[in-house]
């Protein structure tokens, strides 16, 4: 009985006073911090914390580069103890991408282009991933194979057929003379109008649309179907569920679609190159504006690294705007894929 | 009475089973009318360019004033004219693919990884998740593309390898020294081989980084799904945290592994910046646009003969948990 620790040392009727023998501070904290695992979980700790903060630096290093260079004058480029700050700052850079590129009138096209396209593709890839997530009919493995199949075709593969199929637009075996009411016989020229582009989101068929069904799929099948169920007893029918109770639940994923169909929209320089659906000046869409302004003089020594400043610097611009909308989303972005569940 | 009961018995079931059909039916109908806009724009839109983009890799062209293009039948000449008479296509194509084969282990490997370590509890995580996902959102298109000739990037941080041998002094702010590998590996004596990969790698850190940043989402929602109790009673089990990875997590995660590995393939070769694609737009553009279309079904359907081989043995060794 010595070496029992506890020690009653009064009873009362009522209380009864217990005294612990206590550890005393010093033992704590050896316990605590000097054993081994203590040491692991801090070496681990720090080595984690280094890496991240490295592989960080490696991603952030070139917007540093490209911010810095963008603000340098002709002669910092020649100048051999320039690295990093440029000793005669300038924005004249910047002043004449914007003037003679025309960077407003390109951001303001641009911006219409990609809501269109992201609003559109959000929604129709929603429609589209909950009917095969939901319903299961005869052949819907074999459409989903489609869906998978324009996922893996490189639109650099049909870009020919694709530039045709715009440039002399028909509906092949299903006109019945309703393209003939437009007038030309060899179908309509889309070419240099938003329309195709607009046309492929509604379609589900444009940039990387198949991993947005697929990922719209994973999430809509994690949704039980019990929900549903309720609604369908309540009296609801099918489209009142799904824009009442299925799209309200889907907004995290939705916005996860959004983003990447907007910047993707936003930075592309397939569909609105010049030698797709935008020849010629006739729309200014930000993929044209890398080029470089005639009134700075690259024409020096240090040229290369100054052309090639200014085209990072028509790069920045065009990232800039969606900067802004990555760090307002970027929370949903994780939000939206950890409950979509892509497990399986 | 029997008989009643006898004939109820069988009227009832067939009854409901008529039922149920006509609700399956109903199903399948707002089934397709929900993925209606994919049927059509794959009937009408998609499917006659996949087919024509098909059709002309058999045909020469010629283009014709007022009359558009004229297509003459010859058969696979297009194919024969890619694979063996054009002197850069199979070799570029080997390239391309050896450099997919190095690359896919290297991005899903270093993607599982981050996202291992993006998932645990620690001081500033979020803000370490928004600067990882940078890439996803802002380095694609335009600005790869921009990136791809950029001597300022290359001037700046001083890795214009060691090839040319100029940039050496300049490396302040190299990230790590190439030449400080080699030694390492060539005092090693391990095969000159396995030395070139890694040094290509490291190297190559910055466009690995680029290239995973959907891989590290996909990896970090397969994470979040995993049960937390299971890491519980695993802790209680006393196992360490490097048993807990290889026991659970991985097995866990290997659904994952299997999607991220298809999608890397898929995304490097349909990518802009992949050297095969390159090479067959610069044809496009430059030469002959027929025999460019060729090449890309060659490359296509090497690329899905490799997702199909990949998928087939990996998904021998997948482990699903089943929910149902």
């Amino acid at each position: 009985m010595t070496d029992n620790p506890i020690k009653v040392t009064k009873e009362t009727k009522k209380k009864i006073r217990v005294e612990f023998e206590r550890t005393s501070a010093w033992k704590k904290f050896k316990l605590k911090y000097l054993s081994l695992n203590f040491l692991g979980m801090t070496i681990f700790k720090i080595f984690r914390l280094v890496l991240l903060i490295g592989i960080s630096y490696v991603i952030l290093y070139p917007f540093f580069t490209k911010i810095a260079s963008s603000f340098m004058s002709p002669t910092d480029f020649v100048d051999v103890t320039v690295m990093l700050i440029p000793k005669s700052p300038t924005l004249n850079t910047y002043k004449q991408i914007i003037i003679e590129n025309h960077y407003f009138q390109a951001l303001f096209n641009t911006l219409i282009l990609s809501l269109i396209c992201g609003v559109i593709q959000t929604f129709i890839c929603c429609v589209i991933g909950y009917g095969f997530a939901k319903y299961h009919f005869k052949g819907s493995k074999l459409l989903f194979l489609c869906v998978v199949l324009t996922m893996i075709v490189p639109h650099q593969t049909i870009r020919y057929s694709m530039f045709m199929k715009f440039r002399y637009f028909d509906i092949g075996y299903f006109d019945f003379g309703i393209l003939s009411l437009f007038g030309d016989k060899d179908g309509i020229n889309l070419i240099n109008t938003f329309i195709p582009l607009i046309m492929l989101s509604i379609f589900g068929l444009a940039f990387k649309n198949g991993l947005y069904i697929f990922m719209m799929r994973q999430f809509f099948k994690n949704v039980p179907d019990e929900l549903e169920e309720s609604a369908y007893i309540d009296g609801s029918g099918t489209f009142r569920t799904f824009m009442q109770i299925i799209l309200p639940l889907s907004v995290p994923m939705m916005v996860t679609i959004f983003l990447f169909a907007f910047s993707w929209q936003w930075t592309d320089n397939f569909y609105t190159s010049t030698s797709m659906f935008f020849p010629g000046k006739s729309q200014v869409l930000l993929s044209k504006i890398v080029s470089i302004p005639r009134t700075l003089d690259t024409n020096y020594p240090g040229g290369n690294l100054f052309s090639a400043a200014i085209r990072n610097t028509c790069g920045l611009l065009i990232i800039a705007p969606l900067l802004v909308v990555y760090l307002f989303c970027q929370k949903f972005l994780v939000q939206g894929i950890e409950r979509s569940g892509i497990t399986g | 009475m029997n008989n009643t009961k006898a004939a109820l018995k069988t009227a009832a079931p067939k009854q409901k089973k008529r039922k149920v059909v006509s609700l399956d039916r109903k199903k399948a109908r707002s089934g397709w009318l929900f993925v209606l806009p994919f049927v059509i724009g794959f009937a009408i839109i998609y499917l006659p360019i996949v087919l024509d983009s098909i059709w002309l890799t058999f045909n020469s062209v010629r283009t014709v004033r007022q009359q558009g293009l004229q297509l003459t039948f010859i058969g696979l000449d297009n194919y024969k004219t890619a694979l063996f008479e054009d002197a850069n296509f199979v070799q570029t194509l080997t390239g391309g693919l050896r450099q997919l084969v190095i690359d896919i282990p290297a991005i899903v490997i270093f993607s599982l990884f981050i996202a291992v370590l993006l998932n645990q509890k620690m001081v500033g995580r979020a803000a370490f998740r928004a600067i990882f996902f940078i890439p996803v959102i802002l380095a694609t298109g335009l600005i790869a593309e921009i990136d791809a000739g950029n001597t300022v990037n290359q001037y700046m941080s001083g890795t214009s390898g060691i090839e040319t041998g100029e940039n050496i002094e300049s490396s302040a702010s190299q990230i790590i020294s190439s030449a400080d590998i080699s030694m390492l590996f060539s005092n090693m004596s391990v095969g000159s081989g396995l030395v070139q990969t890694i040094t290509d790698l490291v190297n190559d850190v910055y466009n690995i980084i680029n290239r995973s940043g959907v891989q590290m989402l996909i990896f970090l929602a397969g994470l979040q799904s995993i049960d937390p109790a299971i890491y519980e009673s695993c802790s209680i089990d006393g196992a360490t945290s490097w048993e807990t990875f290889w026991k659970i997590t991985f097995p866990m995660i290997s659904p994952m592994i299997l999607v991220n590995t298809i999608y890397t393939v898929i995304d490097s070769f349909t990518s802009a910046d992949n050297s095969v694609m390159n090479f067959i737009s610069n044809y496009y553009n430059t030469t002959s646009m027929v025999v460019s279309s060729a090449m890309a079904w060659i490359y296509f359907v090497i690329v899905v003969a490799i997702v199909a081989i990949v998928s087939a043995i990996l998904s021998a060794y997948i482990f699903y948990q089943r929910r149902d």
